[in-house]
């Protein structure tokens, strides 16, 4: 099978200073390739050179190469412009860091993106909305509520709002970065679960601080330092916790 | 209890006082404007400046149509402003945010000094000779020349108060949207503009009180005849210029007491405006207040 994403040589600088260097990284479809790394090493950044969203950033530089393959068809290196900059962002869908949630109302949160850029109308979207809220087990929650405002969603009901939004749109690779870190222990579990489902569909890379839910859902483990990969880990690696927690404690 | 040192205490009271002297100066003026009325109030005088005529030599001294000037005048200024004003908006905001924007912005700042007379006097020789060909009768100086002009004038006001509240929004707004594939022009139409509705309205209704207020645009350019505004091309006089024009020809006939009347009008409807503003603020701090106990009932039960 072919990688959906290959990011060869990547280096990114903000203010002529390397976040990121050298990084080589393929991902694959079915995957799940779980980032991490202490406080500041640009796990997020790399993240967003997947979806060139740091290009919004001034004074942000981006060297290398990132190429997607998307459904059986090669698009290149993204920096090339081989894909108009909206295709590739719904495409590569990213839930960030902190819930961030548009201030309109629960259901406005998801159909409003599918019909500017989607360009959904009618039952269709309805249909979607509440497939992606069911999937991120918010529906029974929000379900007799969807006019009133995001915001008076907890962190964690935001957080999956986020997911659920991005899931919404369909893309077909998945930049999470810390999706549980607002959520309780059965939240998080259930979105764990979602994640393990939803990896037949997806290419997924995300980031997690926790070593516990890094070997529950990890098919991969990246970690980053100072901006660069310094090792990867499979699951043969993860399997026996005391040689994992020994790796990691390597790597930290 | 924390102890207030002297000088917070001074500090204190200069600015209460300066809170009491503002609030008696603007209920004195509209005390004194009431009172200068009062003689209006007598006898017939209500409906005759209350109406559509002003012939003083006939006795006529209605002010209804320097009130629909003022109108007319105002609301089309704002719409002929409104959309560029956040066509330049939406240009800083998102679709060039480097030198370029800075430059627009130092400019639209800069037109914020321009004294209004320039602006006036620009117009007279370069808007009313193309709005009187345009025209074909008519001397050029009518309800557009003003209205453009006017128009320009309150632009920068509306353009800073707008961008300033679209730089108050969290930028995580267009983050999140630009990550779900909004094109600019999107993120602006359907994020940040919904998002930063009452600083838009409150722009736009500033306009409108800076339009309704100003003087001197009408006066130079409106052609003074204190006629109803039928129609884009005819003269007409707003109630600005109206109180100008009679208290420097005249001061002591009815046509000098309906001078009062129009300021009370003027101040009423200027008042009126900023209610409006202050409306709009506390409906939604009222419906933000509301969602929040609703809420916290459902988190209870
Ligand atoms: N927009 C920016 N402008 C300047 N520097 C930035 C910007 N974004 C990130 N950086 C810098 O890049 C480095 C990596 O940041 P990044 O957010 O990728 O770290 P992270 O690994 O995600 O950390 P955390 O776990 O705390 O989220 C940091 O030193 C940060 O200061
Ligand atoms: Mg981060």
């Amino acid at each position: 099978m072919e990688p959906a994403v290959v990011i060869s040589n990547l280096e990114v600088l903000f203010f002529g200073k390397a976040v990121l260097k050298d990084i080589h990284l393929s991902l694959w479809p079915g995957r799940i390739t779980v980032l991490v790394g202490p406080s500041g090493s640009g796990k997020s950044t790399l993240l967003r050179a997947i979806n060139r969203l740091n290009e919004f950033f001034p004074d942000c530089q981006t060297r290398g190469s990132v190429s997607l393959h998307l459904q059986n068809q090669y698009h290149g290196d993204i920096y090339q412009n081989t894909i108009p900059l909206s295709d590739l962002r719904r495409r590569v869908g990213m839930v960030f860091q902190t819930p961030a949630v548009l201030p309109f109302s629960i259901e406005k949160n998801i159909t409003m993106p599918l019909q500017v850029t989607v360009g959904l109308t009618g039952s269709a979207l309805t249909e979607r909305m509440t497939r992606a809220l069911q999937e991120v087990a918010l529906w029974d929650e929000v379900k007799d509520r969807l006019k009133s405002s995001a915001n008076t969603l907890s962190g964690g009901q935001q957080q999956r709002l986020c997911l659920a939004r991005v899931l919404a749109l369909e893309p077909q690779i998945l930049l999470l970065d810390e999706p549980t870190a607002s959520l309780d222990y059965k939240s998080a579990a259930r979105i764990e679960s979602l994640l393990l489902n939803l990896k037949e569909r997806y290419t997924i890379l995300a980031i997690s601080h926790s070593l516990s839910q890094t070997r529950r859902i990890a098919d991969r483990v990246c970690v980053l330092r100072q901006g660069q990969l310094i090792q990867e880990m499979d699951r043969n690696d993860m399997a026996d916790i005391r040689t994992f927690q020994g790796l990691m404690e390597a790597a930290f | 209890m924390l102890k207030i040192n002297p000088p917070e205490k001074w500090i204190e009271t200069g600015l209460f006082m300066a809170a009491v002297v503002s609030a008696v100066a603007i209920v004195s003026i509209l005390l004194l404007l009431i009172y200068f009325c009062l003689p209006l109030f007598s006898g017939n005088g209500l409906s005759r400046v209350f109406s559509w005529r002003w012939q003083p030599i006939d006795g006529q001294f209605g002010i209804l149509p320097m009130c629909a000037g003022s109108l007319a005048l105002s609301i089309l200024a704002l719409g002929i402003a409104f959309p560029p004003a956040i066509g330049i908006c939406t240009l800083v905001h998102v679709l060039s945010r480097g030198v370029f924007a800075r430059i627009v912005l130092i400019l639209t700042h800069f037109m914020t000094g321009i004294p209004t007379v320039i602006y006036g006097f620009v117009s007279v020789f370069v808007l009313v000779p193309r709005i009187r060909s345009l025209s074909e009768a008519g001397t050029g100086f009518s309800l557009l020349t003003a209205a453009i002009t006017l128009a320009i004038l309150i632009l920068p006001t509306i353009v800073l108060v707008c961008y300033t509240r679209l730089e108050q929004l969290d930028p995580v707004l267009r983050l999140a949207s630009a990550a779900m594939g909004f094109t600019p022009i999107q993120q602006m139409r359907h994020v940040l503009m919904p998002a930063a509705t009452k600083g838009v309205a409150a722009a736009a209704i500033l306009g409108l009180g800076r339009a309704m207020g100003d003087t001197l645009i009408s006066l130079m350019l409106a052609g003074n005849a204190a006629q109803f505004p039928g129609s884009l091309f005819t003269s007409f006089r707003s109630l600005t210029a109206h109180i100008g024009l009679v208290v420097a020809t005249d001061s002591q006939s009815l046509a000098y007491q309906s001078v009062f009347a129009a300021g009370l009008v003027l101040f009423l409807l200027v008042a009126a405006l900023n209610l409006i503003i202050r409306k709009t603020d506390n409906r939604i701090t009222a419906n933000a207040f509301l969602r929040v106990q609703e809420t916290r009932h459902e988190q209870n039960f």
